[in-house]
């Protein structure tokens, strides 16, 4: 029998530690390669339960874009279609203050993240439900980035859906790639821009961007695009306004006196020129509308608050034209008679 | 609904109702009342949930002028209805028409709430 402090004695418990060390390491390794197994399993599977997958992006912040999210979101809803939306914004995520959410907590259980429920039953998948506090910033590097939006997509019980509308944070960076290159069956992007020449070049970008990601354009959105100012003369008398650019508005009020001129506050069809330009589709365009700023502070969106107002118009013209882009190569071959 | 859902062939309009027809021979008809009536837009879902307002919904769908509708495929999955009077928002997924055609409730007996399903 060896001795206590025999060095083969602690030779072998070090040959017993390490190779107890060496498994360990592997049964890492095989539950990390059986997660992400799982992980791709999952992304197939709601890849299959959700019909249709939209991306919308734009090159610049601040052109509303989570405004576009939520409303083709809820404008579909407004169909009777089950919609949701993932908020990829993970530094700055506002889509669920936008929809009535703020505060509220996910639920999980068993492991799968259940959405909160929105306005029109749109669920809703945001970072901002896992902060304790709106002025924490989330400062995470790539990879951590990264493998929450993974996890967003994956481990998420969204069960069927017709819509899945993702917002993105602004730029071409690694997220839409991240999701991309996870999420199976992309039907395409919405690119967002507002008619000035800045945003529209940072737009051209993500429209180019598009063509390194392979997947399709589905159209230009242009927000912001006018503001229509109602008034009261007399009735039947022409009206002037001098609008920006030095440019004169004109216009005839009615038998009643009201009139309504739209300023292009920025400039004209900025949007629509880029889509021409780049042959991709023009959606429409939505109107500068101080209410959606008021609905997205009180979480009362505009398309809830006045389901028939110029907005949710604008919006459902959008949500028309972008429903005739999505038309699969499976065709239902039905005859209309 | 666990059953498979045959393909849908042909939609005929007629005068007040629509005749389905399904790949495997199935040949169903809808009356445009109970289609209208089905509407699943968030404006007139609701109006489904409790008796006196699905009745009244009924009333006002029945007193609409009998026309044909526009109808639009949409996307591989539904179809829109555009109706020359009252709501032409709804879209229907084929699954709904299914139900429909089977006289099923296509909500499945659930009540509308804020448009949860």
């Amino acid at each position: 029998m060896p001795m206590a402090d025999s060095p083969v004695t602690k030779h072998g418990a070090n040959s017993e530690d390490e190779a107890t060390e060496a498994s360990v390491q592997e049964q890492k390794q095989m539950e990390q390669a059986y997660a992400q197994m799982k992980r791709k399993m999952s992304m197939a599977e709601i890849g299959r339960m959700i019909k249709h997958k939209v991306m919308v992006l734009s090159g610049k912040g601040g052109v509303g874009k989570s405004t576009v999210s939520t409303g083709l979101a809820l404008s579909l809803a407004q169909q009777g279609l089950k919609v949701g939306i993932l908020d990829i914004d993970i530094t700055g995520p506002n889509v669920p203050k936008m929809m009535g959410l703020e505060g509220r907590r996910l639920h999980v259980e068993a492991g799968r993240i259940h959405p909160a429920q929105g306005h029109l039953g749109v669920k809703v998948i945001s970072m901002a439900f896992l902060l304790d506090n709106e002025d924490t910033p989330v400062v995470w590097r790539g990879p951590i980035k990264l493998g929450a939006i993974q996890q967003f997509i994956a481990d998420v019980e969204w069960g069927n859906l017709d819509y899945l509308i993702i917002d993105f944070p602004p730029g071409t960076s690694d997220e839409p790639l991240t999701v991309a290159q996870s999420l199976p069956d992309i039907d395409g992007m919405v690119i967002v821009t507002t008619p000035q020449d800045v945003a529209l070049l940072d737009s051209r970008k993500s429209i180019t961007f598009s063509e390194s990601l392979k997947v399709p354009v589905l159209g230009v959105v242009e927000n912001m695009s006018g503001y229509t100012i109602n008034g009261k003369s007399a009735p039947n008398s022409d009206v002037q306004i001098d609008g920006p650019a030095g440019k004169t508005l004109k216009t005839t009020a009615d038998d009643q006196g009201n009139f309504a001129i739209t300023i292009d506050i920025f400039k004209e069809g900025g949007g629509e020129s880029t889509a021409e330009e780049f042959g991709v589709p023009f959606l429409g365009k939505l109107p500068f509308d101080p209410g959606f700023v008021r609905g997205g502070d009180d979480g009362v969106h505009r398309i809830v608050s006045e389901p028939e107002g110029p907005s949710a118009i604008a919006f459902a013209k959008i949500v028309a034209a972008l429903q005739e882009q999505i038309t699969d190569s499976d065709e239902p071959g039905l005859e209309i008679i | 609904m666990t059953e498979e859902m045959p393909k849908l062939k042909r939609f005929e309009r007629r005068e007040t109702d629509v005749v389905l027809a399904y790949v495997g021979g199935d040949e169903f008809t809808i009356t445009y009342d109970d289609l209208r009536h089905a509407c699943p837009c968030a404006k007139c879902s609701p109006l489904r949930n409790v008796d006196d307002t699905s009745k009244s919904l009924r009333r006002q769908v029945e007193a609409f002028p009998k026309e044909k509708p526009q109808v639009r495929i949409v996307g591989n999955y539904a179809l829109g209805f555009e109706w020359n009077t009252g709501c032409s928002s709804g879209i229907y997924r084929f699954e709904r028409i299914w139900d429909l055609a089977n006289r099923r409730d296509p909500d499945n007996g659930r009540p509308y709430v804020h448009g949860a399903w």
